[in-house]
């Protein structure tokens, strides 16, 4: 019994992992063929994986132009989806995301100030991640503080994370525009959620980040695993729960930090992706982890092309940040598992 | 197989919970511990657990003591059954049973084995919760729930198995049930299980060994005609009770309040 329901499992994860790779492969490919000149979605896949007969200039140097962005998006998706399943199973909260508990805005917070009192600092990617970081991480224990003094409950520690992300996003915007002043550079691009201003020499840096984040956090499945059922619980299988929080905190800051440092702030998608990962594999982490990636990515592609189509049709100079698309997807989600909870 | 408990004492914050404890177990020892509310049966569990880490005295399994014993190693060897789980994250019956398996799993495999498929089927068979093992946690009822619990314990294939409350929340058949089944289990595997329980009438007629705790310290721990005495239940519980022998148990009833049955 318990054989054939472990390998049911087993079977829907790889088909899950199957079809959620086409679709961000599909979605990728979508995403490349968008923009002001439109391509052929097939010429871009032939394109992208050298299958092309006779490949034609235009769309190379197109698909090259634009894939920046689109890896940019797949990564900002999938980042943040880690960050979220790493955080909602640390604080045992499926309400958890890294910009509901407040780490992406006083990550961005701490990288303004960073522009605003070391300028010639800021020139260097590291130090904004290193700065971010801190900043990230401080939110987190900031929230966890807070809602302890509430009494430590799901919906206490969400509505400390919404105070904390509130005063710091306004913080922030406000430190931003100041900043703008400094780099002249227009407001609504910088780090405000968009993947338009990520430079094709900035993706490595991204790529290499997140593999090591996504190596670590594999590491944590089996102590993440047992984490889910109680700290003494986990303890007595011989995890000691205080550093799989620890070490989950600093993948999570680590993780949103430089999502932060590169695009800005991306809501939401933290919280939506492991639901969706959960509801299919199920709560064990060595599937629910590759699933909550791969559901990130997809969505950060979905939003990512709206954005596109939107700024076409209505033709406005710039374009709207990826953050506002996945707030309106992810805030209604968000009000529908409160509801759900308080009805419990 | 033998436990000993040493003189432990532990302290939350300064005050003490648990003072100069020390007694003694064999395999196939059914013990129940009983007491007040507050008393420190549960304390005393976490204690042999190594959950809390005594500020003095030694808890020795077969001679080992058991805070040395690294803590993967203590998977292997003890379990705890605490009334509840955190279950705020869904997640399935399986899925949590699984993870009673890790003390046995290497380092970096990450599937489960076969034999601990097989562990997990013959436990559930046992336990009546086959048909469960694709549930969520957080929709069982709490009969079911409770034998999960235990289950799961069982799985860990522990030569200690400590239990807090195992029977609360359950009806009367369950509650014979579990207790049946603890019983069975400690007598087939000669383990040694200890439950921290507070309804005494149920202590009385299945344990082998008592252990009676008041304030923090063990007022009595011996065979259960040695400890269920009148006097001393009615003087730690402020409680009247009778005992009735039937069969080869000391049944213990509890009649009614000290004081005229004014509440004090």
């Amino acid at each position: 019994m318990a054989i054939s329901i472990y390998e049911t499992k087993l079977r829907n994860f790889l088909i899950f992992f199957s079809l959620l790779t086409l679709l961000t492969v599909a979605l990728f490919v979508v995403h490349i063929s968008i923009g002001p000149a439109m391509i052929d979605p097939i010429l871009v896949f032939q394109t992208l994986f050298g299958l092309s007969p006779n490949p034609q200039k235009v769309v190379v140097n197109v698909v090259s132009l634009r894939l920046t962005r689109a890896l940019a998006t797949v990564l900002t998706g999938a980042a943040l989806a880690l960050a979220g399943l790493l955080m909602q199973t640390i604080t045992r909260n499926p309400l958890a995301d890294p910009y509901i508990f407040g780490l992406s805005s006083t990550a961005l917070t701490f990288v303004a100030l960073g522009v605003i009192f070391a300028p010639s600092l800021m020139v260097y990617r590291h130090y904004i991640i290193a700065v971010a970081f801190l900043g990230a991480l401080s939110g987190y224990i900031l929230t966890a503080l807070l809602s302890r003094l509430g009494g430590g409950s799901d919906i206490s520690m969400v509505l400390a994370g919404i105070a904390v992300a509130s005063l710091f996003s306004g913080l922030s915007h406000v430190l931003l525009y100041i900043v703008q002043s400094m780099l002249r550079s227009p407001y609504v691009y910088f780090l405000l959620g968009s993947t338009t201003t990520v430079l094709q020499r900035e993706i490595p840096l991204m790529t290499e980040l997140l593999a090591v984040s996504t190596f670590a956090s594999l590491l944590l499945i089996k102590p993440l695993n047992a984490y889910l059922y109680g700290d003494s619980y986990a303890k007595q299988l011989g995890f000691e729960p205080k550093y799989i929080r620890y070490v989950g905190a600093f993948i999570a800051s680590l993780l949103t930090a430089v999502i932060v440092s590169y695009v800005g702030i991306v809501g939401f998608v933290g919280l939506v992706a492991p639901h969706i990962a959960r509801f299919l594999v199920g709560s064990n982490h060595l599937f629910s982890m590759p699933i909550t990636i791969l559901v990130g990515a997809s969505i950060a592609l979905a939003a990512d092309i709206i954005v596109k189509l939107i700024s076409m049709y209505v033709g406005a100079i710039a374009e709207l940040p990826l953050g506002v698309v996945t707030s309106i997807i992810g805030a209604p989600f968000l009000a529908y598992l409160i509801i759900k909870r308080l009805r419990e | 197989m033998k436990l000993v408990i040493d003189g432990v004492e532990v302290y939350y914050n300064s005050i003490p919970a648990l003072r100069g404890a020390s007694f003694e177990a064999q395999g196939g020892e059914v013990v129940a511990v009983i007491g007040p509310n507050g008393a420190g049966k549960t304390t005393l569990l976490r204690a042999i657990a190594s959950i809390v880490k005594p500020l003095r005295g030694a808890i020795y399994i077969d001679g080992r003591l058991v805070n040395s014993v690294p803590p993967k190693e203590r998977g292997k060897l003890i379990a705890l059954v605490e009334p509840s789980i955190s279950r705020s994250i869904p997640s399935s019956v399986l899925e949590f049973l699984l993870t009673a398996r890790y003390p046995y799993s290497k380092l970096y495999s990450f599937t489960p084995s076969k034999r601990d498929l097989e562990v997990i089927d013959i436990i559930a068979k046992k336990l009546n919760i086959t048909h469960l093992l694709n549930r969520r946690l957080d929709e069982l009822s709490s009969g079911e729930f409770q034998r999960v619990l235990i289950a799961r314990a069982l799985i860990q294939e522990p030569r200690v198995l400590l239990l807090d409350e195992p029977t609360a929340f359950l009806d009367i058949k369950y509650r014979l049930e579990v207790m049946e089944l603890v019983r069975y289990v400690t007598k087939e595997q000669r383990i040694i299980s200890i439950t921290a329980i507070h309804d005494v009438y149920l202590a009385s007629l299945y344990a082998d060994k008592v252990v009676l705790l008041s304030n923090g310290v063990i007022v009595a721990a011996g065979k259960p005609e040695d400890v269920f005495r009148e006097e001393l239940i009615e003087n730690v519980y402020g409680v009247k009770v009778q005992i009735l022998n039937i069969g080869d148990r000391r049944i213990v009833i509890p009649i009614q309040l000290l004081n005229n049955g004014q509440p004090t």
